[in-house]
């Protein structure tokens, strides 16, 4: 019996500690997940809060045989799914990134400018990520966050295989058509895929 | 501008072969929109996630903590609420003996007592007929119907003796 299974089953039978090990052990790809459906830090933390709430108040209906991981992470994009369709969704400033905070380039790397401009693309990302259907964020982020397969994004989103495959294909042409765009807005500049390590 | 298959492979994150990587390197080159795919793949497949802040489950435990609170809280107004209607619905059933109470406290004592006095001389007169009943009766039964009845008493006895012997032997299983 692996350490998740013995605090799950504590946790089903009541345990308060088993069940805090189980929010250390998660709390990342859970607060990961948030923060990259709803693109600002207060809300994403508001929201894995509320997901493990709703795990902790459900835990005995958790089926041991399904993967846990797959089942919190389907509460969670659930959730976020629910807040975006609730409300409109205001994007965030392109100067910030993770953490919503703004991230300073770090002089001590090998190439401070090349540092930069990762750090800028990161948070480009991040901006482009805001324009997709909630859906079809929730299987980019599972697929390329969490490393989820697309059979479990089938799962989690309550979705065919082919729809899965299907909404990553459409979301990042549409990511592309928005990078593009505004990259010719920007100007020129060196392109990552240029480098020797793509 | 054809994009396929350059688009196709861009999507299928399959490995591709030398010469299909030389193909794709030329054609991004000259193709803006391959181009930015091929950077959002390349910025999709580098990202990190991001670590929960610091004091994540701190916040988490306080916030079950104030939960727990508010669930108890509701149930307690839930029980005083359950319980008051309980009150209001037997007040309204028991009214009109209330109302007499209320009316005429004397009268209502008076009739409780004189029926307890009733109960009582009813009580003592059924103790005295038993008391008659259990000492004329056996006069009238022969010595014959009371050795019928004590060998049938005894017969049941021995039966209910041996059938319970024998239901504790099967369930001990030996």
């Amino acid at each position: 019996m692996t350490d998740l299974s013995i605090w799950i089953a504590r946790a089903q039978h009541g345990d308060d500690e088993a069940f805090t090990n189980l929010v250390e052990a998660y709390q990342t790809p859970v607060y990961n997940l948030c923060y990259r459906m709803l693109g600002e830090a207060g809300a994403a933390e508001d929201a894995a809060q509320e997901t493990f709430l709703k795990v902790y108040q459900n835990l005995g209906r958790y089926d041991r045989e399904r993967s846990f991981p797959t089942w919190l992470l389907s509460i969670a994009a659930h959730h976020c799914i629910d807040k975006l369709r609730r409300r409109r969704f205001s994007s965030i400033s392109i100067d910030e990134d993770e953490e919503g905070q703004t991230e300073l380039p770090d002089h001590n790397a090998p190439d401070p400018e090349a540092e930069t401009e990762r750090k800028q693309e990161k948070g480009r990302l991040q901006h482009l990520l805001q324009s997709l259907e909630p859906t079809d964020r929730a299987a980019v982020v599972m697929r390329y966050w969490n490393d989820c397969s697309e059979d479990e994004i089938a799962r989690t989103l309550h979705l065919t295989v082919p729809a899965v495959k299907s909404r990553l294909h459409r979301a990042r042409r549409a990511l592309a058509a928005l990078w593009e765009a505004e990259s010719a807005q920007n100007g020129p500049r060196r392109r990552a895929y240029e480098s020797p390590a793509f | 501008m054809n994009h396929r298959p350059f688009d196709d492979w861009l999507l299928a994150d399959q490995p591709l072969t030398p010469q299909q990587a030389r193909d794709l390197q030329a054609h991004l080159q000259s193709c803006p929109q391959c181009a930015a795919l091929a950077e959002v793949n390349l910025a999709l497949s580098s990202a990190r996630a991001v670590p929960a802040p610091a004091g994540f489950t701190d916040r988490f435990q306080s916030r079950l903590a104030a939960q727990r609170r508010a669930v108890q809280a509701r149930n307690r107004w839930g029980f005083l609420i359950l319980i008051m209607s309980v009150i209001g619905i037997l007040t309204g059933l028991a009214w009109p003996v209330l109302k007499s109470v209320v009316q005429s406290p004397m009268d209502l004592v008076t009739t409780w007592f004189s029926d307890l006095v009733s109960l009582w001389a009813a009580l003592q007169a059924m103790s005295h007929v038993s008391a008659v009943l259990i000492r004329v009766v056996p006069g009238f039964i022969p010595a014959s119907a009371w050795a019928v009845i004590l060998l049938a008493g005894g017969g049941c006895s021995l039966l209910w003796a041996f059938s319970l012997r024998k239901l504790t032997q099967r369930a001990q299983g030996v």
